[in-house]
């Protein structure tokens, strides 16, 4: 009993394969999982009596209707999601979660059901009150080179607030490294506290997220400002997670995702939670 | 300034308010945490025998386990044991012929995680418990006859309680406040409830606060608690003074 932690610790590894070896075999997907974060509002968060609501809620049910199969959908800490769904936990992740190289990695994503750019978000009376705004997409090198050029002078020696493991901070790293201060926080709460504190000049984060940040207290001395970043590292938006494995799985969420982009149910579910359309591209 | 009137109504217990799931939250602290606490005193009296009377094998594994998990972070305990745990379940459910995911769920890996590492403190302190009595009480047990079960029931148990005590009071806080790390399983307890709602509510200022002040109390009600058991295993003893300031 004594010795259990460095036991299970020698076994997890030792049958860690083993484990998910035995995920692989195909099966017939009847009821489905999936995890969401259950806080952070707009897209996923919990009413006062506990229930889950949001955009990612309503649109499981739209896309499981769709699938023919029953959907529970599941709150689980940001942290944990991604081992979560490797270690079998749920079958699905739903949680904005970006579809990113570095994710795909270690999970499958459906194609993608909302794509929002990236900007930062100031005070009004701060020293970035002033950043241009423009369009940008990554994808587009010389563009991008000739505003990280207009921006570096603009930003220099300023403190910029992100949240840690995002593609906002990626952007950061790969195209401010050196010129900014950049400080992490665990969720975009804290961040957003930090700006209306002034212990930050700006963050970055999705623009869907910001609509919730202006409507908040205090909300109406913040401004987005900056270009509207997309594309690149950023990814193709945000993705249904999936294991590896379940290839299946991947092809019934993007036929239904799909179906979904095509009648117009995401945009309608889109401007119901976030008062703008934010379905991808295309 | 967030306003406060609103924030009142945000955690009361109207039909918009919170009020409700953060008392819900706070008693899943608690259960959790005394859980933990009961598996860790079981673990310290287990170690603690190890290190004053066992032998040889049975000591040094008690010693490996005080190093190791007093060594270690708490967080990391949890980690292993809910996806390592799981891991291991479901490798072995399938090797039975299973199908699908075997796992424990947030409160059992929590109980058994932070259960597991208070109780290597725990063993330290019923370790430093026994040995505060005095030799010759036990051997005065010996001498009037006392068998081992009733000096253990007479003599040991209440005497290592009275020198221990406040040492326990203090491995108590230290879990319930470790308890927090839980909500990285998904589990309900206060801390994820404050987080949740934050994230829901966008009003994250009047969930820190509000939770701030659970803690506080549950913390401030334990300390009490504790405090009135020293007084009473302090029963019988010799007023000195400041001894009974409790």
């Amino acid at each position: 009993m004594i010795r259990l932690p460095r036991l299970l610790a020698l076994a997890a590894i030792a049958v860690a394969p083993l484990a998910l070896a035995a995920q692989a075999s195909a099966k017939d997907w009847k009821t489905i999982t999936i995890a969401t974060e259950g806080a952070f509002m707009p897209y996923n968060g919990h009413d006062a009596s506990g229930k889950l609501v949001g955009f990612e809620i309503d649109l499981a049910a739209d896309l499981c209707a769709r699938m023919k199969v029953t959907c529970n959908v599941v709150a689980q800490d940001w942290d944990g999601i991604i081992p979560g769904l490797n270690a079998g936990k749920f079958d699905a992740i739903m949680a904005a979660m970006s579809i990113t190289p570095k994710r795909m990695d270690v999970i499958n994503f459906s194609r993608p059901y909302t794509q929002s750019p990236s900007t930062f978000a100031v005070m009004k009376d701060g020293p970035l009150a002033n950043l241009p705004v423009s369009r940008l997409s990554l994808d587009d090198e010389a563009a991008t080179e000739a505003a990280v050029k207009v921006l570096t002078p603009l930003l220099k020696g300023k403190v910029i607030g992100v949240q840690v493991s995002t593609i906002q901070a990626d952007l950061l790293a790969k195209y401010f490294k050196g010129a900014i201060e950049v400080r992490t926080y665990k969720t975009t709460e804290e961040h957003d506290l930090d700006l209306q504190a002034g212990r930050v000049d700006a963050v970055i984060g999705s623009t869907s997220y910001f609509v919730s940040t202006l409507a908040k207290p205090g909300g109406d001395k913040v401004k987005l400002a900056g270009p509207l970043f997309t594309g690149g590292l950023l990814g193709k938006g945000a993705g249904v997670g999936l294991r590896k494995a379940d290839t299946d799985l991947q092809a019934m969420f993007t036929t239904a995702i799909s179906a979904a982009l095509a009648d117009g149910t995401i945009k309608k579910l889109s401007l119901q939670w976030f008062k703008t359309d934010i379905s991808p591209a295309n | 300034m967030p306003d406060i009137l609103a924030s009142l109504t945000l955690l009361g217990f109207g039909p918009t308010g919170w009020g409700l799931q953060l008392l819900r939250a706070t008693a899943m602290t608690l259960a959790v945490s005394m859980a933990a606490y009961v598996v860790g005193m079981a673990f310290g009296a287990l170690g603690a025998w190890a290190k004053l009377a066992g032998r040889a094998p049975a000591r040094l594994l008690a010693e490996a386990y005080t190093t190791v998990l007093r060594g270690i972070p708490d967080l990391l305990v949890i980690y292993l044991f809910y996806f390592g745990g799981s891991q291991v379940l479901t490798a072995l459910g399938h090797a039975f012929g299973g199908e699908g995911f075997f796992g424990l769920n947030g409160f059992t890996v929590g109980m058994l995680a932070v259960g597991t590492v208070s109780g290597a403190y725990q063993t330290e302190v019923l370790r430093a418990g026994f040995l505060a009595v005095p030799k010759g009480e036990i051997e005065a047990a010996r001498m009037a006859g006392m068998g081992r079960l009733l000096m253990l029931r007479r003599i040991i148990f209440p005497r290592v309680l009275r020198f221990a005590l406040p040492g326990m009071g203090n491995v108590w806080q230290q879990v319930l406040k470790e308890s927090t790390l839980i909500s990285v399983t998904g589990l309900v307890e206060l801390m994820r409830q404050i987080h949740i709602g934050a994230g829901s509510t966008h009003d994250a200022f009047a969930f820190y606060v509000c939770g701030f002040a659970l803690y506080l109390a549950l913390t401030t009600l334990s300390g009490v608690v504790f405090r009135a058991w020293e007084g009473w295993s302090l029963r019988g003893e010799p007023r000195v003074a400041g001894r009974m300031a409790a």
